[in-house]
Formats: C-alpha cells, sequence, structure tokens
C-alpha cells in the first residue's frame, strides 16, 4: 500500500508541469476558441536562455525570451485573421509551424546540447516517503498560478470579457470589448506561463531540443482530459496525468505504462459527448 | 592514306582519348556523400559528426595522404529514416562513391537496399547490431564505423560485474537504441554473473523520473545500468535516484558520454561509470588529441564520441581511396576495397581491419570506461 501511495504522490508531483503547460491552452481556449501548440517550445526556449545566463538574471531573460516567441504568435494570429482566417485550427497548425521554427533556432544556435541546471533540493519525508522539495515547489506554483486564473476567467469583468471574445467575437467587439487586443494579450500570457514551466523543468529534470513536442503534446492531455475551457481543470487534469504515468511506471510493463497516460484520456473522452462544447467542458 | 592507314590512326587516337579521359578522371576530385542527422533527436550525434569531418577536410585541404583530390557533400536525413533513404538516393544522384552514414541505425537499414542497389557503400557510425547482419540482402553494402551495442554493453557489464553488485536494475529511453540496450543486457548479464531483476523506461520528454526510479529502488537492485542518449533524461534519472533513496552504483551506456552531460550535472553524478568510444574531450589518446587540435582550430569544442565516429567513417573512405591510386574509383571499386581494408590511418584507439566476413571492423579495444570526477569523464585505467 504504501508504494501505491508513493507512486500517486510522485505522480501528482509531476503533474505540476503538465497543468502549467495545459493552462496557456486553457487560457487561449476561452478567449480565442484555438490552442497554442508552441507552448513546448516557449518552455525550451526559456530554459535555453535561463541555463546560458544563470542565476536570477537569467531565469528573467529566459521568461523574457518565451514572452517574445509568444508574441510572435500573436502577430502571425492577428497576421492570420486579417487574412480573413477565422477557423481556429488554421491558428493551431499555425503555432505548430512556430514551434519547429523555434526548436531549429534553439539547434542551431546552441547546438545539440542539453540544459540541465545542477540543483538537487532538500527532500522531505512525508510517512517514510521522500518528497523533494523542488517537485513540491512546483506543485505550489503550479496551484497558485491555476487558481489566479480561475478566479480572473470565471470571477472578473476581464474574464467575462475573454468569454465573450471567444464566444461572439462580432459582439464582442460592437459591445466595446478590444476583442484581438485582448486574444493578443492571452498569449503573451500563455508565453510567460509555458516559459515558467520551462524553467521548472530546466531547474527539476533538464531539457533538451527535442522536448516541445512531448511537453506540448503532456500539455494538451492535461488541458483537454477534463475540459479545456477551465483553468482549475487543468490543475487536476495534469495531476490526473501524473498520477497515471506514475502508476503505470510503477506497475505495469514498459510497452504498457507508455501508452496508460493516453489511454487514460481517451478513455475519459469517450466518456463524454464530442462536440467543442462538451471538450470545453460545458454542457453539450 | 589508305584505308589501312586511315583505321589505325583511327585507334590511335580513340586510344590516346582514352588515357586523356582516364587521367582527367583521376584528376577530377572523388565525390564522398555525408548523409547525416542534423536536426531531429539524433542531431546529438549527426552534428559533432559533421564537425569532425569539416575540420578533417579542412585541415587535409580536400586531398587524401596519398594525394587524391576529395570533395564532401552534406545531407540532412533529418532523424528520420524516410529522409535518409531520400538523402541517400540524391547523393547517388549527385555522383559519390561512398556515403558516410546515416547517423542512424533505423536510418541505415532505410537506405541499405537503396545502397545496394545503387551499388554504393554506406559506412554508419552507428552501434545498432541489425545494421550489419549477414542475414541482410543488403549486407556487401553496409560497412560500421563505430563499435556495435553489443561491444559496448558487454564492456560496460564487464566493468560493473567487477564490483559487488549482483542484482541489476535498468533504466532506458523508449526507443531502439533503449530497447536493444536492455535486451543486450539480459543476453550478456548472466554469463558475468549478473541478474536483471527490474526495467523501467521513459520517453525523451520526462519531466520526472522518480516513479521509475522508485520502481528499480523497491526491486532490490544492487546497481543500475542506463541505457540513455538524451543527456537530460540521464541527468533527471540521477538526480530521482538519489532523491527516493537509490544510493547504487550507476553505469552506463556510450549514449551518455558526452560533454555536456558531464559539465552539467551535479555531485550526484560523481563515480557514474560510462563506457565511451575513446575520451577526446578529457583524456584523449596522441590519435584522439590531434582530432580535438583539429576541431579547435575549426572553432569547435570537442564532445564526446560522435566526432571519433564521424572521423572512423571519414578516413575509412579515404582509406580505401588510397588503396586504388591510378584506378578509376566506383561505387563498387570502393565496396571491394573496404572489405579488405586494414589498419588504415585514423584517430580513434584500437585495431580496425574490415573483412568479407566482418563488416563491423571495430570492437572492444576502441572503447574506453570512464567515471564522471569533478564535471569530466576521466578513464578508468
Amino acid at each position: 500500500m504504501i508504494h501505491f501511495v508513493e507512486y500517486v504522490l510522485r505522480g501528482a508531483l509531476a503533474g505540476a508541469i503538465y497543468a502549467l503547460l495545459a493552462a496557456p491552452m486553457s487560457l487561449l481556449f476561452a478567449t480565442a476558441r484555438t490552442i497554442d501548440f508552441a507552448v513546448g517550445a516557449y518552455a525550451l526556449i526559456a530554459a535555453a536562455v535561463a541555463a546560458t545566463i544563470g542565476g536570477i538574471a537569467g531565469a528573467e531573460a529566459g521568461l523574457a525570451a518565451a514572452m517574445l516567441s509568444a508574441a510572435i504568435m500573436s502577430l502571425i494570429f492577428v497576421g492570420l485573421k486579417r487574412l480573413g482566417c477565422e477557423d481556429g485550427i488554421v491558428f493551431a497548425l499555425a503555432s505548430f509551424g512556430l514551434s519547429a521554427v523555434i526548436e531549429s533556432f534553439v539547434l542551431w544556435y546552441w547546438g545539440a546540447r542539453s540544459f540541465i541546471v545542477s540543483y538537487v533540493a532538500a527532500s522531505w519525508s512525508l510517512g517514510g516517503i521522500r518528497l523533494d522539495q523542488q517537485g513540491l515547489f512546483n506543485l505550489l506554483i503550479a496551484a497558485i498560478v491555476v487558481v489566479i486564473l480561475h478566479v480572473v476567467v470565471r470571477h472578473s469583468s476581464l474574464g467575462r470579457m475573454m468569454r465573450a471574445s471567444a464566444v461572439n467575437a462580432v459582439g464582442a467587439t460592437l459591445a466595446a470589448i478590444p476583442v484581438e487586443g485582448l486574444q493578443m494579450g492571452v498569449y503573451l500570457a500563455g508565453g510567460l506561463l509555458a516559459g515558467l514551466a520551462g524553467l521548472l523543468v530546466l531547474y527539476s529534470a533538464g531539457i533538451d531540443f527535442t522536448a516541445p513536442l512531448g511537453l506540448t503534446l503532456s500539455g494538451f492531455g492535461a488541458a483537454i482530459v477534463f475540459g479545456v475551457g477551465s483553468p482549475l481543470r487543468c490543475l487536476f487534469g495534469g495531476i490526473a496525468m501524473g498520477v497515471a504515468q506514475a502508476l503505470a511506471s510503477g506497475y505495469l510493463s514498459e510497452a504498457l505504462s507508455a501508452m496508460t497516460p493516453f489511454l487514460f484520456i481517451l478513455l475519459v473522452l469517450s466518456m463524454r459527448p464530442a462536440d467543442t462544447e462538451a471538450l470545453a467542458g460545458g454542457r453539450p | 592514306m589508305n584505308l589501312r592507314m586511315l583505321r589505325a590512326l583511327a585507334i590511335c587516337v580513340g586510344a590516346v582519348a582514352m588515357i586523356a579521359g582516364s587521367a582527367r578522371a583521376q584528376d577530377a576530385p572523388v565525390k564522398i556523400g555525408a548523409v547525416l542527422s542534423l536536426s531531429g533527436p539524433a542531431a546529438v550525434f549527426g552534428i559533432p559528426e559533421r564537425d569532425a569531418i569539416q575540420a578533417i577536410v579542412a585541415k587535409m585541404s580536400s586531398t587524401t595522404k596519398g594525394g587524391r583530390k576529395f570533395e564532401i557533400s552534406f545531407y540532412d536525413d533529418k532523424s528520420n529514416p524516410t529522409e535518409a533513404t531520400r538523402a541517400v538516393n540524391q547523393a547517388i544522384n549527385d555522383k559519390v562513391v561512398a556515403i558516410v552514414g546515416p547517423s542512424t541505425g533505423s536510418g541505415i537499414l532505410a537506405a541499405g537496399p537503396i545502397a545496394q542497389r545503387l551499388s554504393t557503400p554506406l559506412i554508419g557510425p552507428a552501434g545498432t547490431l541489425a545494421i550489419t547482419d549477414p542475414k541482410n540482402e543488403f549486407y556487401p553494402w553496409i560497412f560500421r564505423a563505430a563499435p556495435s551495442d553489443a561491444s559496448d554493453v558487454r564492456a560496460i557489464l564487464q566493468d560493473m560485474a567487477k564490483g559487488n553488485a549482483k542484482k541489476v536494475g535498468i533504466f532506458y529511453q523508449e526507443d531502439a537504441y533503449g530497447k536493444t540496450g536492455v535486451d543486450l543486457a539480459r543476453e550478456v548479464g548472466p554469463s558475468l554473473g549478473l541478474n536483471v531483476v527490474e526495467t523501467a523506461s521513459a520517453p525523451y520528454t520526462a519531466t520526472d523520473l522518480t516513479a521509475q526510479a522508485t520502481k528499480l529502488r523497491n526491486a532490490g537492485a544492487q546497481a543500475v545500468f542506463l541505457q540513455i542518449s538524451i543527456a537530460a533524461l540521464g541527468s533527471s534519472f540521477v538526480k530521482a535516484a538519489r532523491q527516493v533513496g537509490l544510493s547504487v552504483p550507476i553505469y552506463a551506456n556510450a549514449g551518455l558520454a558526452q560533454r555536456s552531460f558531464a559539465e552539467n550535472v551535479g555531485n550526484e553524478v560523481e563515480g557514474l561509470r560510462i563506457v565511451s568510444i575513446g575520451n577526446l574531450p578529457y583524456d584523449p589518446t596522441p590519435g584522439e588529441a590531434e582530432l580535438a587540435k583539429m576541431l579547435e582550430a575549426a572553432g569547435k569544442q570537442p564532445q564526446g564520441w560522435g566526432e571519433l565516429t564521424g572521423s572512423n567513417a571519414l578516413m575509412a573512405a579515404l582509406g580505401a581511396i588510397d588503396r586504388q591510386k591510378g584506378k578509376d574509383i566506383t561505387g563498387a571499386s570502393m565496396r571491394e576495397t573496404l572489405e579488405s581494408l586494414c589498419d588504415f590511418d585514423k584517430f580513434a584507439r584500437g585495431r580496425v581491419c574490415y573483412s568479407a566476413k566482418d563488416h563491423d571492423g571495430w570492437h572492444e579495444d576502441a572503447l574506453v570506461i570512464t567515471e564522471v570526477r569533478n564535471k569530466q569523464f576521466r578513464s578508468v585505467p
């Protein structure tokens, strides 16, 4: 039993990173009904810059680099909109393209090296289970960020404007809501959050240029598992993904453990009606 | 001038033209292709391979030791077997007589049939066992430029067997490289008195490996073998092992013998043992030091064994060219020459001899056991 509890705890700590990557996806979906698949790349560029410069200044520069990358995505978004594109899937595909560009830039500029920060946090013992402070810190950060986002999206006038922009952009514009500005701002905030996730990955595990797709898929899984429309659900989704992964790694053969988290997502999604609102976590 | 004289004159003119043409062919640079992983996950090896080749070509002024001009064209296989096939096809269309690469075993296996069909040998800097399996139809056209995975695993497990550990846990990355290492360790381990008690794996991009470390700890592993080529994954596992109380000796296969791993990890990896193809960055042999100097002259910092395997492949190709002095060189003649090539100029340690029955060439004497000390790989005597 103690082993089971240990896997659950370790999975919950690991899921914090997924939640942080899922949060920007949720935020953007709540505002523009699209997904930014470049969040893994923002995390990578933040980690690369932070590891290169080092210290607090490095972390700040890393977050700035992630936001700059997200700013480019927001300009692409606006550019496509000005060209008459309104389909969320086009913006999502464009973000895949940007992700590949950022990944290639990191490979060109830094080479194939891994970004690792030599930092081992002290451990705390909880009923005989050793948990490192960095993992607990990651979970705390993820929880704080997600709760703040939840309050903003669900219980503030800014959140109402964001949701109005997503539901009816024309109506929102007629109601004097700066739809385009809001959406660009959300892209920037997403870059900041993904950059933060990148820094936590850097200090926890390390990262290299191959990471963006895997991080994005993990974040996407966490975002959609309980409904992409709410940041709070992203936290639970991230933790659920982490726990599913840890339990699979602990108890199943390697062949099964690799696919289990995604089977878990498939199972949860298959139990819900399949339309956009259901995916968003709302009523079908 | 009668008809007989005219015929004799025509024959003389034809003969002169043939000799002149042949001389021109021998003056023309011999074309070699380099199909390497310059992007994608295997770029961690492909880029150092390219850097070494460029540094050597610059140092040799594109002329072999025997005085033959050569030129190298690079192609990116994007760490993708399909792209490797396309790139090999393109290189052969560009009239190369031999190809260094592709960088990955899967790329070589995919491109092998094309190399066979178009009669151009591949000199692959990969450890994947299957590339030189004599059962492959394209076996005659593939030569290895690095010790095989079997040599690597045997060398590191032999070192592990010198310690007290009998129960071994294995952590590996979820790809062909990882799975091959596990299978080989299960095969080789028992003959060395090592019993694999548990295995755990993770994808390249895992951000937390404490569950995997916990699994090996719970199985009572007395030593851990890492079959990983992603430095971040190796660092993450060692951190996780220390966090969950898995305080046992850790050994790693050659994939982790990368400068970025040694220099960026913390004290938790002190004492970790890694098998490596040479020790270019830290304890080089005279030959390795020469290559390191060339790299530095080209503005590159020696990273690990990627440069050595790239140089091995190039030097084998150049060795084969020099063995064909005064002859027209074709893909088929390169293959025939490579198959009897032995003791050619190179930078890596170990004796290399290819033969019709041995397309591996490189064996365990090209390897060295290293230990991480003060953020460096120090060779273990």
